[in-house]
């Protein structure tokens, strides 16, 4: 446990003092600003339209909200690969890896040490993205639950790409190839779910609806929390862990 | 303390240890001396528990490496090759990160960075990032690391690799304090380095043990070589076979006119060779006691490696 606590914190305090951490984090407000700016203003005539059907609560967080979210998720496929790409690749190359194999530490601790480096490092660029909603409830009436129900969401898949970085970052010694290959199997998930698309048969449908991560994700963006849908992050984050866990192991009997 | 049986480790077709034995007693200081590519760093990534063997045993204070992991690796510190830092953090805290992976007492932490810091006496730059440390300081905030758990046992391997002469001298004599408060194994390829801080060394070449021997015999004199040159070789093999019978003498080459004499060092055996010598057949030209008999079997050792490299070409 102590020894998990010392490498999570060491590794966060090195990702979030880095540049790249810098950049992503400026880069990613400046891009969910913006972006959160047009849909407000865009929001705002389209309620004034006449035309439109009124602008209760829910609508303000389908309009904006939802597509906020959504929007954070999409630059999270390709930014958290470049927030965990160093978790392990550079230990390997810097032969620091060395020293935490020779410690009276196990596997485990270094992979989940690690997985909670990332995830806290990621959980500071969603609670960037927690100033929008913040600053518009100032001018605009809406429901909080609901907004944190689709936020739970939008953990509970960050923590998927983290594990899933951590994995790629496993495998090689390079930080780019570790960027790249997180990258691909963020959407590799996000390609699955066509597969539900293309499945015969309702037992199927209902499989790959259910292991599907966009549906996951939708449901949680509508404000519904389901203990299955829980279950399935959950299950699918522990067993990414479990593989870069396998492959730490990997390298003691080469 | 350290006990390797049969030890063998295979990285692809490639033997790089082969069935390596040997034993460590507690407080021992040994170098671990063989030519580059000889299987010093596999044989201690094995001991630390790095990467486990293709087949043998390692035991460290009779536990099994691989049986118990945790256990063991509490007992060590190991100063791998290239020294395991973190380009971006301060020694002090880099060595707190260190006591804690290798669970230090909480109420400890503090007792032994400051041991750490003083022992390799980094104090003064305690508070500076380790990139912008000189290499001579990054080995040697490498050593602080494998000693701040303050482990029974200290593995390094080629410690002074790359510094300069002052350096080197320095690390030597930080070697030398700490005999008596770890078993020390460390690993070379410098004779000298052996000669300087050690009790006992293993040569190691190919994979396999050339020579195993203390420095120091049970009486307290070391072995030592003498260097004879005569004028006359027809009187030579009868001193040959004189000095054989003598119980002190370990060996005789004949090299030409000159002969090398290894033997128990103590005064009274130099008196008694001497006078041998001098009132044989063979008339003696040039007397030299050399400083022991390690030189000789290192040279020999990597000369025929060399040799047997140029006939393969
Ligand atoms: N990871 C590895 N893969 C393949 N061969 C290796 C590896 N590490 C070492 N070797 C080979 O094993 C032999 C012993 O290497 P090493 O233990 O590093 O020697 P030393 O430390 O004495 O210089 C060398 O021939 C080296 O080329
Ligand atoms: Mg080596």
């Amino acid at each position: 446990m102590r020894a998990i606590k010392a490498i999570a914190w060491k590794d966060f305090k090195t990702i979030v003092f880095s540049p790249t951490f810098f950049i992503i984090a400026f880069l990613c407000s400046a891009i969910w600003g913006s972006n959160f700016m047009r849909a407000v203003i865009q929001f705002a005539y389209q309620s004034s339209n006449p035309m439109q059907l009124g602008g209760g609560n829910l609508n303000l967080h389908y309009n904006l909200f939802v597509s906020l979210v959504s929007f954070v998720n999409i630059i999270f496929i390709f930014a958290i690969p470049a927030i965990t790409m160093k978790l392990i690749s550079e230990e390997k190359k810097q032969k620091s890896y060395d020293l935490l194999l020779t410690s009276p530490i196990t596997s485990t601790d270094i992979a989940v040490g690690k997985f909670v480096a990332g995830f806290g490092v990621s959980l500071l660029l969603i609670g960037i993205t927690l100033f929008y909603p913040m600053l518009l409830s100032f001018f605009a009436k809406f429901s909080w639950t609901v907004l944190l129900v689709a936020y739970a969401g939008l953990v509970l898949v960050t923590a998927l790409y983290v594990a899933l970085g951590l994995l790629a970052s496993s495998i090689t010694q390079s930080s780019v190839l570790s960027v790249i290959l997180g990258i691909v199997f963020n959407l590799i998930l996000w390609l699955m779910a066509q597969a539900a698309m293309s499945a015969k048969g309702s037992a199927a449908v209902e499989f790959f609806e259910y292991i599907s991560v966009p549906n996951q994700l939708y449901a949680f963006l509508k404000g519904t929390m389901s203990v299955g849908g829980l279950v399935f992050f959950l299950s699918v984050i522990i067993f990414f862990v479990f593989l870069t866990q396998r492959m730490i192991e990997a390298t003691r009997w080469r | 303390m350290i006990k390797v049986k049969n030890l063998t480790k295979v990285y692809g077709d490639r033997k790089a240890i082969d069935n390596l034995s040997f034993e460590i007693a507690k407080g021992e200081v040994v170098g671990f001396l063989g030519p580059n590519g000889a299987g010093k760093s596999t044989t201690m990534k094995i001991i630390t528990g790095f990467m486990a063997p293709t087949s043998g045993e390692a035991m460290i204070g009779g536990e099994d490496v691989f049986e118990n992991p945790v256990a063991v690796k509490k007992k060590i510190g190991y100063l791998p090759e290239a020294p395991p830092l973190y380009p971006e953090m301060k020694v002090k805290d880099y060595l707190k990160f260190v006591a804690e992976l290798k669970s230090v007492p909480a109420d400890k932490i503090k007792e032994y960075i400051d041991y750490a810091l003083s022992a390799t006496q980094l104090n003064e730059v305690a508070h500076r990032r380790i990139e912008n440390l000189s290499k001579g300081f990054r080995q040697r905030v490498g050593i602080a690391q494998a000693l701040v758990s303050q482990p029974e046992v200290l593995i390094l391997d080629e410690p002074t690799v790359g510094l300069d002469p002052n350096q080197v001298a320095e690390i030597r004599s930080l070697i030398n304090s700490l005999k008596g408060k770890h078993t020390i194994i460390f690993s070379t390829h410098i004779l000298s380095e052996v000669q300087a801080t050690c009790e006992r060394y293993i040569i190691i070449n190919e994979g396999k043990i050339i020579s195993h021997k203390s420095l120091v015999s049970e009486a307290g004199a070391s072995q030592k070589v003498i260097k004879t040159l005569c004028f006359n070789e027809s009187g030579m093999n009868g001193l040959v076979a004189k000095l054989n019978s003598l119980k002190f003498v370990n060996s005789v080459k004949v090299n030409g006119k000159e002969l090398i004499i290894s033997f128990e060092g103590e005064s009274s055996h130099i008196a008694e060779l001497s006078k041998v010598i001098a009132t044989s057949e063979a008339g003696l030209v040039s007397f030299s006691i050399e400083q022991d008999s390690l030189e000789d079997v290192f040279i020999k050792l990597t000369s025929k490696k060399e040799s047997k490299d140029g006939g393969n070409q």
